[in-house]
Formats: structure tokens, C-alpha cells, sequence
């Protein structure tokens, strides 16, 4: 068990500051996702607190000690990498039992804890057998083994389900959840898929650009969104966003809170438009409504539409965002709010 | 278009048999001459196969001079100096491969240069430092100087380059420290080219001839190199059919490890780009 801390942190790679004096508290025993696009320095973070990639300058702290001069392999954490990085020369019980064998564990204890842990992700009939043999999704089992085997108090997994299929992702995703569940030890789980993130974690931290976005569970991320970035970022599709025309602000609405009829709506949000694609999902159906010279995203629960109908599109006001001019969300008790939703009218 | 092929195939296995034979003939040459008798090694037109094989030529040969001497010093030579190497190479090359140290390009490039310098221009100058220390009725001259080996580090290297990132980083997460990681990961995933710098090694060695010629001046440290060399005349008259017996006697361990490990080889140059 440990909560992880990171003060003033800067990172640079060849003169260039990947990461700008950052400050991040992650509670201890939560599941914590690090999201966001390529390049936002994510992964960056999570190197930082295992030790393979030292912060240039700053300090992280593990249970309020700082580690900056802790060894890796001392720190109490366990990596899952994305490629696994499992030890191709070793047995799948070998690759479980290193760590343990560097650590002087007794050898009786050490059997006791590999069959253990094999048997909890189901790789019992394989241990004595060459990774090379195994399918993908053994190989992520043996990489989560060789982690979980060890006990750390931080789980550190960095993009591990991007190499697998769709069905065997969705699968482990939920075997995560239960995994956190039962441990109860803090992880930490660096992502750029939006789907990962909302559905495992406690608390999201959404990146862009080596700067924290916002910080916060899932469900403020999806509803509270604290700037056009994350509200974009998150939701499929995005978040529809144009200008208001007053004062360089936004407005924004999600796809699924708007609602499609063929007769006019009575919000000061409403507007006709042409459906230009229709995608048929399954539970729900995605339209584009073409209005002037913009479009807008609807997603529906029912399929009533077909393209090149004309449709009224409109949207509850308690439904619809504001952004200012520097991106940020216009909370609903700023003193003007009450005159851009008058604003949405003449749109 | 399938006449084409043909026609190609032909080409193909018509060259790939002259290049066979080309590399072939000498050792069959060898053979045979070492199972004929002094007449018959004379005769023109030579004759190819020993018309009855000459079995004693090898006992001829062994017993023409202290051949266990010769041996024992070649076998601990060679085996001397395959083991240092390796002790010194492989930290060498993965330092050099994955770590980030100032006057880490200057020192491959002087490592890279010291491959480019050949013997012959360094032996007097080690001579003379040999024979300083007293070194010369021991074989120390012709191990220590073969301590390193410039063109096994950059193999090595090469190899340990490809070897990905996080798994080094994953065994320091398991608190393996640079020693294990170095012999219980990076050693086994490079048994091709660790094969093929120790054969390489073995066969430069076990071969050589010019080195321990400077280097010693008595029977109790010479290779069997330089033995065998020394059956060549007796009475004025070249005695090809126990030369030959005692150049088998030589090249057989080489063909010996070869076969252990010809499929190492191949890996190892495929894995290096260096093929």
C-alpha cells in the first residue's frame, strides 16, 4: 500500500521539456489512469516512479519518502510493460520467480507463491514451457504473474492490453477491475485509450502536453469537463463545439444529449439541419446534421432517421456547455451565463 | 518462362558446385596425400586416392616429436584465451551498447581502430616487454596480448543493441542488479553470437602460426603449429604424407566445433546485419 507524490517534477529529453513543473497526488489503494494523446508524457510519469527514467529535476515520493536515490528494484513496485518484456530465455516459471530469486526468497516459499499466483491468472499447465510457445494473451498473464507475484504495493502497467484483440481486451479489462478489487494495492495505468480509462478507473488524469488537464473520477471528467480539451477527449464521438459568437466564446453539447425530432424544439437550442451519415451500431445510431456550414454529431437511442431528411436538432439547457476564450469551461454561475444561453437562440 | 527458370537453376547449381569444389579440394588434397606413401606423393600424374591408405603416417607424425607438448600447449592457449575474452568482451560490449557514458564515442572508435591494427606491427614492441618480464619460456606471451578482442566487442555489440530496452528495464524492476542482468539475460539471448566470437577466437588461435614463431624459442612452449611445421624436412626431402597427417590432426578439432555450432553461426550474422 502506498500513495505516490509528485513535486514541482520537470522532465527533459535533449534540452526539451517534456514535462513542466508538475505537481500530482495519487491517493493510495485507487486505480489511477495517466491518459491522454501520444506524446503528453504519460508514460513518462510512470517511468519516473519506477525509477527507469529519473525526473530532471523535482522530487516523487512513495508513501512521503522520496525515491529520487531508491533503486528500482527497491522501490516496491512491479511494471507491466506493453511489449510484456518477458525474459524470452526463461520458462514461464522462471520469468515469474526472478524477482523473487533476487529478492533471497526461500526456495519453498518461492514455489508456494509462483503456483499460487499461476493458478490465479490460469497459467498452471504451462509453467514449465518457453514464452515463444505461448498466444499473446498468455504471454500479458505471465508479465502480470511475474508482477503481482512479488506483492508490491505499486502497480505500474503501461498501455498493457494495446496488443491484444478487442474481445480479449474488453476481458481483461474487467479481470483489472477485479484484480484492483481484491489486492486493494494502488495502481497506476497509463493509457491513451479514453474507453480504458473510463472504465477502470478511480481517478482519471487526462494530459495534454506534459501538463495536467484535469484530474478527477470519471464521472466529473465526463460531466464536468474543465476545458474544451478534455471534453473533446473524452466521449464517442466528441463533444460537438462551435463558436457563440459573443465574445469569442463556445458553446458545446455531447452527442447523446441532443435530441433529434422532425418537428421544431422548443429550447433556445434549436436548429434544422440535413443528416449526411447515418451508422447503424446497433444499441444506438450515429447521425451527422449538416447546419450552414458546420456539422454536428447526434447519437440516438432509436434509428428514425434516414440520410437526406430534414431534422430538428435540440438540446436541453442544463445539457449545454460554455467555453471561454482560453479554452476553459464558463462555470453556470458566471455573472453573463444566463445571457449565452440567450445567445443560443439567434445561432 | 519455366524454360527460363531452368535455365537459372542450372546456372545456379553449376556455380554453387565450383565454389564447393574450390573450397573442398584442398582438404580432400590434404587427406589423401596423408594416407600415401612417400612415392606416391612424388608420382605425377599425382594420384587422388591413396592406392593402400597409409594408416602409420599419423603414428609417423605424432612420434616424430613431443606432439603432447604441442597439443597440451595449444589446447591451453586457445581455451585461455577464448575464456578471458569472453570475461572482457562481453562487459565491454554492453557497456557499449547500452549505456550513456562521456567518451563513449571516442572509445568505441578506439576500440574500432585497434581492430584495424594488425600484428605484424606490434609484435616487436610486445616481444621485447615479453621478454622484460621473463615471460618467454611460459605461454603467457601468447595469451595475454589476446585479452581482448576488438571485432568480438562489436559483434557483441551489435547483438546486445537489438535486445529491447524494457526488458533490461523489467529485470531491474526485479532488482537484478547489472550483474545478473548482464549473465542471466543478456548472455543467453546472444548464444549465437557469443558462439560464433568463441569460434572465430578458436580458429584464429589454434591456427596461428606466426605469433608463437616470435614469441618462443623452445619446444616446451610451442603450439602444434609450429610442430608440425617442423616435420617438414628431413634429409632435404619433403616429407608431404606426414606434414599432411599432422595438418589433419589439426584441423580436426576446428571441424569438430564447427559442426556444435554452424546453426549459431548463421543466426548470429542474420541477427547482426552483418549478412
Amino acid at each position: 500500500m502506498a500513495s505516490i507524490e509528485f513535486v514541482n517534477v520537470t522532465k527533459e529529453f535533449d534540452k526539451k521539456e517534456i514535462i513542466k513543473d508538475l505537481n500530482l497526488k495519487i491517493e493510495d489503494g485507487t486505480f489511477t489512469v495517466l491518459v491522454g494523446p501520444s506524446g503528453c508524457g504519460k508514460t513518462t510519469l510512470l517511468r519516473m516512479i519506477a525509477g527507469i527514467g529519473p525526473q530532471t529535476s523535482g522530487a516523487v515520493l512513495i508513501d512521503g519518502k522520496d525515491v529520487t536515490d531508491i533503486a528500482p528494484g527497491k522501490r516496491g513496485v512491479a511494471m507491466v510493460f506493453q511489449n510484456y518484456a518477458i525474459y524470452p530465455t526463461m520458462s514461464v516459471r522462471e520469468n515469474i520467480e526472478f524477482g523473487l530469486k533476487n529478492n533471497k526468497v526461500k526456495k519453498a516459499e518461492r514455489t508456494e507463491l509462483v503456483e499460487s499466483i499461476s493458478a490465479a491468472v490460469g497459467l498452471t499447465d504451462f509453467l514449465d514451457r518457453k514464452p515463444s510457445t505461448l498466444s499473446g494473451g498468455q504471454r500479458q498473464r505471465i508479465a502480470l504473474a511475474r508482477a503481482m507475484v512479488k506483492k508490491p504495493s505499486v502497480f505500474l502497467m503501461d498501455e498493457p492490453l494495446s496488443n491484444l484483440d478487442a474481445k480479449l481486451r474488453a476481458q481483461m479489462r474487467i479481470d483489472l477491475i477485479e484484480l484492483h478489487k481484491k489486492l486493494g494495492t494502488t495502481f497506476v495505468y497509463v493509457t491513451h485509450d479514453q474507453v480504458e480509462a473510463m472504465s477502470m478507473a478511480d481517478t482519471i488524469v487526462l494530459m495534454n502536453q506534459g501538463l495536467i488537464q484535469q484530474e478527477a473520477p470519471p464521472e466529473t471528467i465526463y460531466h464536468e469537463p474543465s476545458n474544451i480539451f478534455v471534453a473533446q477527449f473524452i466521449g464517442v464521438p466528441p463533444m460537438n463545439i462551435d463558436e457563440l459568437g459573443v465574445g469569442g466564446v463556445k458553446f458545446g453539447f455531447r452527442p447523446e444529449s441532443a435530441i433529434g425530432s422532425t418537428e421544431a424544439g422548443t429550447t433556445p437550442f434549436s436548429i434544422r439541419g440535413e443528416v449526411v451519415t447515418r451508422e447503424m451500431l446497433g444499441s444506438e445510431t450515429l447521425y451527422k446534421i449538416n447546419y450552414k456550414d458546420t456539422s454536428f454529431m447526434i447519437k440516438s437511442l432509436e434509428d428514425r432517421f434516414t440520410v437526406n431528411q430534414q431534422v430538428y436538432v435540440s438540446v436541453p439547457t442544463e445539457k449545454m456547455y460554455f467555453f471561454g476564450e482560453d479554452g476553459n469551461r464558463i462555470p453556470t454561475s458566471h455573472p453573463s451565463y444566463s445571457s449565452y444561453i440567450e445567445a443560443l437562440r439567434s445561432y | 518462362m519455366k524454360k527460363h527458370n531452368n535455365i537459372w537453376l542450372t546456372v545456379d547449381t553449376v556455380l554453387k558446385v565450383v565454389i564447393l569444389l574450390a573450397f573442398i579440394f584442398p582438404f580432400l588434397w590434404m587427406i589423401s596425400t596423408s594416407l600415401q606413401t612417400l612415392e606416391e606423393t612424388m608420382k605425377f600424374p599425382p594420384t587422388i586416392l591413396p592406392e593402400v591408405p597409409q594408416w602409420l603416417n599419423f603414428v609417423d607424425a605424432m612420434t616424430s616429436g613431443p606432439f603432447a607438448t604441442y597439443a597440451r600447449n595449444s589446447l591451453i592457449v586457445t581455451i585461455s584465451v577464448i575464456i578471458i575474452q569472453l570475461l572482457v568482451m562481453i562487459p565491454a560490449a554492453y557497456a557499449f551498447a547500452k549505456y550513456e557514458f562521456f567518451g563513449k564515442n571516442v572509445l568505441f572508435a578506439l576500440v574500432l581502430i585497434a581492430f584495424m591494427i594488425p600484428g605484424q606491427l606490434t609484435f616487436i614492441p610486445i616481444y621485447l616487454m615479453m621478454a622484460d618480464w621473463g615471460l618467454i619460456k611460459t605461454l603467457l606471451p601468447q595469451i595475454l596480448p589476446f585479452m581482448s578482442n576488438a571485432f568480438g566487442i562489436f559483434l557483441l555489440r551489435q547483438y546486445f543493441m537489438q535486445i529491447p530496452e524494457e526488458i533490461i528495464e523489467a529485470a531491474r524492476l526485479d532488482n537484478a542488479n547489472e550483474f545478473k542482468i548482464m549473465w542471466k539475460i543478456m548472455v543467453p539471448m546472444s548464444k549465437p553470437a557469443l558462439a560464433t566470437v568463441a569460434l572465430f577466437s578458436f580458429v584464429s588461435h589454434w591456427n596461428d602460426y606466426f605469433w608463437p614463431l616470435v614469441m618462443t624459442d623452445s619446444n616446451e612452449v610451442r603450439p602444434l603449429t609450429l610442430g608440425i611445421s617442423m616435420l617438414r624436412e628431413t634429409e632435404g626431402i619433403s616429407n608431404w604424407h606426414i606434414i599432411m597427417a599432422g595438418n589433419v590432426v589439426l584441423v580436426v578439432p576446428i571441424l569438430i566445433v564447427y559442426l556444435f555450432c554452424s546453426k549459431q553461426i548463421v543466426r548470429a550474422f542474420v541477427y547482426s546485419g552483418i549478412k
